[in-house]
């Protein structure tokens, strides 16, 4: 089992690391530089400010200097921002970010798999059928274009919630579904199609043949073994929502990591770019280990590999 | 004894691809995705000719007004037609969806072929590296290949392409994994022929049917991800209609006219939902399981 | 002796798309306290459906126990409550599967699925429970249980899973075990092992045992009573010693016929009963092995068949063979 993890975290460290050289390098490719905007900077001053950040220096050397600031948890320097480091930055942003995660994916959860239970063990009733027709529907309509829709009903037409901002329930509400919906769609469907293969399954039948009631045989023989495919995909899911999460703070104003994020991309912030891309992928890979440790702590057919 | 006689059923004999027709017409969630596909195509193309407005025309008497007979889905802040605007969006949409594929097809099939034929350790660094690519939130490295590559739309169907191409040359190189393994390729060794000839004639036919699916879900996430590049600013300039960037405009005045953000996003919905449903339709309808 | 299990008339059928599967077509048998039976035939002929019945672990849709009694212990089992079967199965009446690859649950340890039924039925703690579990695998074989009590399915060998179902099944001290294929699926040379084992736990137990299976060796030597079943239905019944050496339908001969024996010459060829299995959905009309039967005539076509006493406690349903028109080969 150790072997697992370490072997896991030994992939997550090569992850980043392949993300940060390659993130570095189209950074390092881009014309003109970071220095390139509207207005042109006089050709001393673009030189004092390369030698300011280090940027006369030859490539590997710079992506060395990177890599160590990396390990001691700096995210480089922002070049717009020109007083604050990128993580005390990204730091600000982390807890509305993170909150607004969380939320989503247990609303995924709380929704999905309930869902895909009472369409599975009622086959062809009406919770079947609206099931299936919702996570279909739901798995391919854009997060933000939902948001937008949940935004013009909710606030525009209706007035019951804000339009952005940040500060409570309210405030949540909207986005958290708005992200949701689509990994809730894809949970909905596995966990179904997941539970109906289960509920074929020979065990099941001996499960039954000892005695168990149906209430035991449902929670111990079936779910366990139905919702590993889903905890295979939460991953990946997960994933998903973190990397979407950017768009739907634009959208409704939340500031966290993702509107810091587009405000990078907007104004040619390379040093913030940079920085916000490593940190999702970061959180991304460890969201993966976290799911993989689960999966095997779960099935244990897996864990002596 | 006795003989029983025994029934010899007629079966049509159908091909593949008929046997798929068929089966995809039955379909009719399938079938709905692909006419609006059609007619949302027939609309973007004729648009330049039939409508009296140009997508950039600016009527300043004529502001923010609601859906009239005049304008069918009413005007913008700058009194464009959102009706006709929205068409150009949707060439826009269409255009960045299908080009997108021919680069997918273009970096994903020969990677893919490469990777199955030479197997080995160029497969391992090779499939290593799409594992890595995998692992990556895609939106972002879009964002940032986009924001490198600047400029032009052509640079748009690139930073997509060049991220979207993995599921293709997983495909591909499956195919020629699974082709190599079959006897004639090893007979046509054994007399010393070539098998790569070989693999590419039948690589072809195999694969179609698969790529058609892959594609045809891959279609939606390009559409998404130009309006998602839209929306944040760094998608097509403009004047260029793209339903991002009529979002993002209309979101200044969401509470005066929602209408102008209602109609794009909806239209973006309806595309992505029509391509998703003809996917369902064709995978299932290619599966040589499900053949009757 | 007391009659334990009385089941008469049962009629399961199962509804397809295709038409409904008459799996179980009036069937009746029962099986005395401590006494063993054995239900035979070829696979699809109903002998699992009949025994699933018993259990009442038809899958509804689209199976359904359409008619009949099934008395245990003077009670109908069909007419008991949800509650009350739960109470029955694994407790006084306990299963043996076939296939021991996919009949245990894999993400849970071999201690847990043996010591659910204990707890359940037996009331036992957990340490209770656990400490039986030990003694159980133990009892069928399995060295160095303490440690193995914590590890899963996927650790075991085929033989050493079929193993586990026979510790399952016993561990409440039933009434009456069903063993359903039990070694079909596993290797020759544990086949006898396992057999051996079930034969001394119903005997330790005073269970009362029936054998499922297409293997007439088992039969022979396990069973005292034998129902041969084809098509749906019991076409003969009797002791094993009856049904052996005087087999009374020609289904059976050809059972028994194709059977290699040791002390034949090589030269004589295994007869195999030609045909395919019935159709369940639509049978042949009259008696159902007459496209088969190298005995038929056309009147075995129409008509309805029951079974008829041949010679005391001889049952059959052929009508030929009753009136001694025909004969076959017996020893």
């Amino acid at each position: 089992m150790t072997k697992y993890i370490a072997r896991r975290i030994l992939w997550l460290l090569l992850v980043i690391f392949v993300v940060a050289f390659i993130t570095f390098l189209l950074m390092h490719l881009v014309p003109g530089g970071p220095w390139d905007r509207e207005k042109q900077l006089a050709p001393q001053v673009v030189e004092n400010l390369n030698k300011k950040y280090g940027l006369d220096q030859p490539f590997l050397v710079q992506f060395g200097k990177y890599i160590w600031g990396l390990l001691h948890g700096d995210l480089g320097v922002s070049y717009i921002y020109q007083d604050r480091g990128v993580t005390s930055i990204i730091l600000e942003g982390l807890p509305k970010t993170a909150t607004l995660g969380l939320v989503a994916f247990l609303l995924a959860i709380f929704i999905g798999i309930p869902f895909g239970m009472a369409a599975a063990l009622r086959q062809n009733s009406l919770v079947d059928y609206s099931s299936v027709i919702f996570s279909t529907i739901f798995a391919s309509i854009p997060a933000f274009v939902l948001g937008i829709l949940l935004m013009i009903v909710f606030s525009v037409f209706l007035h019951v919630l804000p339009t952005g901002g940040w500060g409570g329930i309210s405030y949540i509400i909207m986005p958290a579904f708005a992200l949701a919906a689509i990994p809730a769609a894809y949970i909905s469907r596995i966990t179904r199609a997941s539970m109906l293969e289960v509920i074929r399954q020979d065990y099941v039948r001996t499960a039954r043949a000892k005695g168990l009631g149906e209430r035991i045989v449902l929670i111990r023989h079936i779910l366990r073994n139905a919702l590993i495919p889903v905890l295979t995909i939460t991953g990946p899911e997960l994933a998903t929502l973190i990397s979407g999460s950017f768009i739907i703070e634009s959208i409704f104003s939340i500031p966290g990591i993702g509107r810091l994020f587009v405000q990078g991309v907007f104004q040619r912030d390379y040093g913030l770019i940079m920085g916000s891309i490593l940190f999702y992928a970061f959180a991304i890979a460890i969201v993966n280990l976290v799911v993989d440790i689960l999966y095997a702590a779960v099935d244990p057919r897996i864990r002596y590999d | 004894m006795e003989a029983t006689a025994t029934q010899i059923s007629a079966r049509p004999h159908h091909t593949l691809w008929g046997d798929a027709y068929i089966r995809l017409r039955r379909n009719r969630l399938a079938i709905a995705g692909a006419v609006i596909i059609v007619l949302i195509i027939i609309g973007a193309v004729i648009i330049p000719y039939v409508s009296p407005y140009t997508f950039d025309k600016q009527d300043i008497t004529a502001i923010l007004e609601g859906p009239s007979r005049e304008h069918w889905l009413g005007t913008d802040s700058l009194g464009r037609d959102v009706f006709t605007r929205l068409l150009y969006g949707a060439r826009t949409s269409l255009a960045v969806g299908i080009f997108t594929q021919i680069i997918i097809l273009l970096i994903g099939i020969p990677i893919g072929a490469v990777a199955g034929s030479l197997g080995g350790k160029t497969d391992n660094l090779l499939m290593r590296f799409v594992d890595v690519m995998y692992a990556f939130p895609d939106i972002l490295l879009i964002i940032l290949l986009r924001a490198i590559l600047g400029g032009s739309i052509f640079n748009i169907f690139l930073a997509i392409g060049l991220v979207s191409w993995v599921n293709v040359a997983r495909l591909i190189r499956g195919q020629v994994l699974s082709l190599k393994q079959r006897d004639f390729v090893t007979a046509a060794r054994a007399m010393g022929g070539s098998s790569g000839y070989r693999i590419m004639r039948h690589l072809i036919p195999n694969s179609l049917g698969p790529i058609i699916v892959l594609v045809t879900f891959s279609i939606p996430r390009a559409i998404f991800a130009e309006a998602a590049l839209s929306y944040i600013g760094i998608g097509v300039k403009p004047p260029t209609p793209s339903w991002g960037t009529m979002i993002r405009d209309g979101y200044d005045v969401i509470f005066a006219a929602p209408h102008l953000v209602i109609f794009p996003a909806i239209a973006i919905a309806i595309l992505m939902l029509s391509f998703t449903f003809l996917g369902d339709g064709l995978r299932d309808a290619l599966d040589p399981r499900l053949r009757k | 002796m007391a009659g334990l299990l009385e089941v008469r008339n049962l009629k399961t059928y199962f509804y397809t798309q295709d038409g409904v599967v008459k799996a179980v077509d009036d069937v009746s048998f029962n099986v005395s306290e401590g006494e063993t039976i054995a239900l035979v035939g070829e696979s699809g002929c109903g002998k699992s459906v009949s025994a699933l019945s018993v259990l009442r672990l038809i899958q509804e849709p689209p199976g359904k126990i359409l008619a009949g009694e099934i008395l245990f212990g003077g009670k109908d089992l069909l007419k008991l409550s949800r509650q009350e079967m739960q109470k029955v199965r694994g407790a006084e009446i306990a299963m043996i599967f076939q296939e021991p690859l996919t009949s245990l649950n894999p993400v849970l340890t071999i201690g847990r699925q043996l010591t659910e039924a204990m707890e359940l039925h037996l009331g036992m703690t957990e340490e209770q429970a656990k400490q039986e579990a030990i003694k159980l695998l133990e009892s069928v074989g399995i060295p160095h249980a303490e440690r193995r009590i914590r590890d899963y399915p996927h650790h075991f060998s085929g033989g050493m899973r079929q193993r586990v179902m026979i510790a399952m099944a016993i561990s409440c001290a039933p009434k009456l075990i069903i063993a359903d294929e039990p070694t079909t699926a596993v290797d020759v040379t544990v086949q006898a092992q396992l057999l051996e084992l079930i034969r001394k736990f119903t005997a330790e137990l005073n269970s009362s045992l029936i054998m499922i299976t297409h293997n007439l060796g088992v039969v022979a030597r396990y069973a005292r009573r034998v129902y041969v079943m084809y098509a749906g239905k019991i076409v003969e019944h009797g002791t094993a010693l009856d049904v052996f050496h005087h087999p009374a339908h020609p289904y059976t001969a050809g059972l028994l016929a194709s059977v290699p024996r040791l002390d034949e010459p090589k030269k004589v060829r295994l007869a195999s009963i030609a045909g395919q299995p019935p159709d369940l959905i639509a049978p042949p009309p009259g008696c159902a092995f007459t496209p088969r039967c190298i005995f038929a005539v056309p009147e075995c076509s129409s008509g309805v068949y029951e079974l008829v006493e041949i010679s005391p406690g001889h049952f059959t349903t052929c009508w030929r063979a009753r009136e001694g028109k025909i004969a076959w080969k017996t020893d």
